[in-house]
């Protein structure tokens, strides 16, 4: 398996912020949802995935509880906290004026 | 609340190690068998399905320990950081740390120093157990009780105690001095008659032994006492077998049943309590004011309560017995508060002042630091330009600026641990041992932790203002510069605002300093007039069982008199119930006018009485004003005689002659005898809280003997060397009295106004801080302007400007900003002068000389602070400055 596409830091914590924007999801559940959404493009390596998950708790911009997953078991599911949701909307606009910027640059040199 | 929940979490991290690492565990692992479970799914044998999973999942150790990472406590990690980072920057600038550490350790151990005063003296004067529910209990007679007056008539004491519901317990107390013989000497000690109860609302019993039972206070079973553990050590070197054997107090055998722990003396200065033992005669009076009183309030009940409950129950009494107790009423006073009347006002002057002092020095650390930020801008920009968020550079300040003040605090602490003790030692024991708390005066706890706090508050304070100032530097503009940065016209205004402010706060400082030591001065040569320094005096208490009537006490000090005027030397032998500057009020007493008597008890006039010899007032150099002195032949069988104050005669008979007039001490219905007013004498200043000249009626020592005497031997030189002499006299007379406090009245008038010359020192201290600040405030603001400005003054030099003319630019600055300082600081000084003369009435004076003097001394400073910069302008080389960048 060729190393996935390296996600520069900041891109990981958006991607992970917007994820579990729509409902608490534990971390193999993010994982998941963000590869296939990607159409398997972007493959979140664990060893990513788990310290992000951990800065963005200490951040607290996401909250972490205990629960039972889909096959019944303890699970650590993670969700946003409001200051995460605002956190979320300003990341997002970043986002997209950086890419707007980039695509422009792209295409006009 | 972001920062809340972060800040819970990383505690979290720090503090429950082993549930989150058990927790990381247990996740890391569902994710596994999550993984393991959708191999599976896709059709794979479990261990294939296992073996894939953990090999997608890369080392698991290493994950956990990236988790780990980036739980750190980093914000600890990065304060230490910080810290040594600061450390090194002082270290790196030895000069600025120096100077910035000394101003700050003046500032603070200002406060530390006289917060060790407060402290003691007024938070925290005795250490009763709940100290609050302790009042002073005394009757008032319509008539200004001074504070060695506060006393009650014996049976409204028992009747206060039990007909009001305020106090759990009341104990009444006499102050008596004992001659304590042993082996052959004998030693005056200060020490009380208490009431069995005595220790009990006091809350503080014997270390050894019991304390007093109710059936001591019986006449005839009282021969028990109670020693303090000084007394022990020194007499009886600290043999806890004293305990049962008998001791002789005042020629009678006592039995000693306890020893008081070390430091308990209540009141002070007392080392002897011996039980207060009264006759049923005595249980009964109301017509005198003879004992004192200490109650222990209920809990819940307040002073305020405990006051109200007094006055009514006090109206009752008047009532019942109109006789004794009319214009008669009842007041309590929290312990802790019967020394405010007169030190509060001097403690809250000092703490100001030194708040004051405070406030300057952060002024001038404030300038100091600006400029050094300047020099620093390029740092700032570069950290700013890598990536350091303002947070970052905020807390790299904060530790700095901590870092500075928590030194200059420990300075402070290191030096007041010197400073308190000298403070504590400079007035003689002789007049401290009378002070309640003051052997507290000391660096505790709670001023260690005032200082601690000061200097935290500072650190902070500065750190915060250094992010705010440097918060608007501009990125681009500092990188780019090559030279020196650039004074902004708002950072210039803001240097010039903080030197106003130390001009502001200098004057006022220099001007309390000023009117205080003015104040100590008058108050010093106003005693000087007694010409203290060729004056021996002595206390002599004669013990009442072997001089029990008049005649016997009267012809002991005729012949005392006698036998020391004998010694060589001694010029006059006087006699007196009360010395001056002895920091104790003169008994008050009611006088009736012959031909005037006042029609309600309450409007009985009052004045100061003291009885004394013929020769007291020439040996004190006061001056007579009209009529005569007393004389050997006013003794007891002719005509009573007294002796007025000249206030008392101005007061009572203005533009009268008062000689010849009669009156009589009490009110209109008591049974004095009347006497003729035969001299008037000229005031004298009692003590330095009682300013205005009290109206003074004095008696014939031959008229109305007192066992206990004050005897004053005015000699030709060398006074302190007739205490021998003296003390042999008293011994061949009877060596059961003993002398008490041989000292010459200089040592007295220089201990009894000891703490207005600490105060005066203190304030000139803090005076002396100001000016030193102030004027180096100034030099540095005008330095940095002759800096910034010289290509401006090159070019004015090189366009023709007069050398001259650069001086009056640059001390026309110096005048401005002190100017400005001055004009807004004069109105205040004035202000704060005259709440002074308020509140240290008759010590300190309103005085437009002070404040004029001190104005133009700061003139003169700001000129003198201005003229290094000036010169330093008509120097500059108007080609080097034009090249200058």
């Amino acid at each position: 398996m060729t190393k996935p596409t390296d996600l520069v830091q900041g891109t990981l914590d958006l991607l992970i912020l917007k994820t579990i924007a729509l409902e608490p999801m534990h971390g193999w559940a993010i994982a998941q949802r963000i590869r296939s959404v990607s159409n398997n493009v972007l493959q979140v390596n664990q060893g990513a995935l788990y310290p992000a998950l951990h800065r963005l708790e200490q951040q607290a911009w996401i909250q972490a509880k205990w629960g039972e997953s889909e096959n019944n078991r303890r699970a650590k599911y993670y969700s946003l906290t409001r200051a995460g949701q605002k956190y979320l909307k300003s990341e997002e606009s970043n986002w997209e004026r950086l890419s707007s910027a980039i695509g422009l640059v792209l295409k006009t040199v | 609340m972001r920062w809340v929940q972060s800040v819970s979490n990383r505690l979290r991290s720090l503090f429950r190690k082993d549930s989150v690492e058990r927790e990381l565990g247990s996740e890391l692992r569902f994710h596994l068998e999550r993984q393991v479970e959708e191999n599976l799914a896709a059709g794979m044998t479990p261990q294939e399905a296992r073996r894939a999973a953990v090999r997608e999942f890369g080392g698991v150790e290493q994950v956990k320990e990236e988790c780990r990472d980036t739980r750190r406590v980093s914000f600890l990690e990065t304060l230490l950081q910080d810290l040594r980072y600061g450390a090194r920057m002082l270290r790196k600038n030895p000069g600025f740390t120096v100077i910035a550490v000394l101003i700050l350790a003046l500032g603070i151990g200002a406060n530390t120093a006289i917060f060790s005063m407060v402290n003691a003296l007024l938070l925290h004067p005795y250490s009763f157990p709940n100290l609050d529910s302790l009042v002073r209990v005394w009757e008032t007679r319509g008539m200004e009780e001074g504070f060695d007056a506060r006393s009650v008539a014996p049976a409204d004491a028992a009747d206060l105690f039990s007909g009001t519901d305020v106090f759990q317990n009341l104990a009444t107390y006499r102050d008596q001095t004992f001659n304590l013989s042993r082996e052959g000497n004998v030693e005056p000690i200060f020490g009380e008659s208490v009431s069995a109860g005595f220790f009990d609302v006091l809350g503080k019993g014997p270390r050894l032994g019991r304390g007093f039972v109710q059936t001591e206070e019986q006449p005839g079973f009282e021969r028990v006492a109670i020693l303090g553990y000084g007394l022990w050590q020194r007499r009886f070197g600290g043999d806890p077998g004293i305990l049962g054997k008998t001791i002789k107090l005042n020629g009678r055998d006592h039995s000693v049943v306890g020893i008081m722990p070390p430091k308990f003396s209540y009141p002070v200065p007392s080392e002897l309590w011996v039980p207060l033992a009264l006759s049923p005669a005595e249980k009964a009076d109301r017509a005198q004011l003879t004992t004192m009183a200490l109650g222990r309030l209920k809990p819940g009940v307040t002073a305020d309560k405990a006051n109200a409950a007094l006055a009514s129950y006090a109206r009752r009494l008047e009532q019942e017995f109109p006789k004794t107790n009319s214009g008669r009423s009842a007041t309590a006073l929290q312990l802790r508060k019967e020394l405010y009347l007169y030190s509060l006002p001097l403690f809250s002057l000092l703490q100001i002042a030194a708040v004051f002092v405070l406030l300057l020095a952060c002024a001038n650390l404030a300038n100091l630091m600006f400029t050094r930020m300047l020099g620093r801008q390029k740092e700032i920009a570069m950290r700013t330009a890598l990536g350091a968020g303002p947070r970052r550079l905020a807390q790299l300040f904060v530790s700095e600026t901590l870092l500075l003040s928590l030194l200059a605090g420990a300075a402070a602490v290191s030096v007041s641990f010197w400073s308190v003790r000298l403070l504590r030692t400079s007035i003689s024991v002789e007049w401290t041992k009378w002070v309640p708390g003051w052997d507290g005066i000391q660096v505790d706890s709670s001023v260690l932790g005032l200082t601690i706090l000061l200097a935290v508050a500072v650190g902070l304070l500065f750190g915060f203002a250094t992010v705010l100032h440097t918060g608007r530097v501009s990125l681009g503009q500092s990188l780019k510069e090559s030279g020196p940065g650039s004074l902004t016209r708002s950072r210039a205004r803001l240097r010039s605002v903080l030197v106003v402010a130390q001009v502001i706060f200098a004057l006022v400082l220099l001007v309390c300093a000023g009117l205080t030591i003015q104040g100590f001065v008058r108050l010093a040569s106003m005693y000087e007039g007694f010409q203290p320094g060729s004056v021996l005096d002595a206390e002599i208490g004669l013990p009442k069982n072997t001089y029990s009537d008049g005649k016997k006490i009267t012809s002991f000090y005729q012949q005392l008199v006698h036998s020391a005027s004998a010694l060589a030397g001694v010029k006059e032998v006087a006699l007196a119930t009360n010395l001056p500057a002895s920091n104790v009020n003169n008994d008050m007493t009611l006088f009736t006018i012959e031909g005037r008597p006042a029609t309600k008890a309450n409007e009985t006039p009052s004045a100061d009485l003291l009885i004394a010899s013929p020769d007291y007032f020439p040996a004190l150099r006061i001056p007579l004003m009209a009529g005569r002195l007393f004389s050997e032949s006013d003794n007891a069988v002719v005509e009573r005689v007294t002796i007025i104050s000249r206030s008392m005669a101005d007061r009572f008979w203005p533009g009268e002659n008062v000689l010849g007039k009669r009156i009589k001490l009490g009110a209109a219905d008591s049974n004095d005898p009347w006497m003729k007013v035969v001299g008037v004498v000229g005031d004298i200043r009692q003590n330095w809280w009682n300013p205005a000249a009290r109206p003074t009626i004095y008696t014939s020592f031959l008229q109305s003997p007192q066992s206990g005497m004050f005897v004053m031997l005015r000699v030709e030189s060398n006074a302190s060397s007739y205490a021998a002499p003296l003390r042999d006299v008293v011994r061949q007379m009877d060596a059961g009295v003993a002398l008490v406090a041989v000292e010459t009245l200089k040592t007295q008038v220089v201990d009894s106004i000891g703490i207005i010359r600490i105060l005066g020192i203190l304030m000139g201290v803090f005076g002396l801080v100001a000016l030193m600040l102030s004027s180096v405030g100034v030099y540095g603001v005008l330095s940095e302007s002759v800096a910034q400005r010289t290509r401006e003054l090159g070019i004015r030099l090189a366009l023709g400007a007069h050398p001259r003319d650069l001086m009056k630019l640059v001390l026309g600055q110096a005048l401005k900003l002190t100017g400005i300082g001055l004009v807004i600081a004069v109105p205040i000084s004035f202000a704060v002068s005259r709440v002074m003369a308020n509140l240290i009435f008759g010590i300190v004076a309103a005085d437009f000389a002070v404040v004029a003097g001190f104005t133009l001394l700061l003139v003169a400073v700001a000129l003198i602070a201005g003229y290094f910069p000036a010169r330093r302008a008509t120097r500059v080389d108007p080609l080097i400055a034009l090249r200058y960048e």
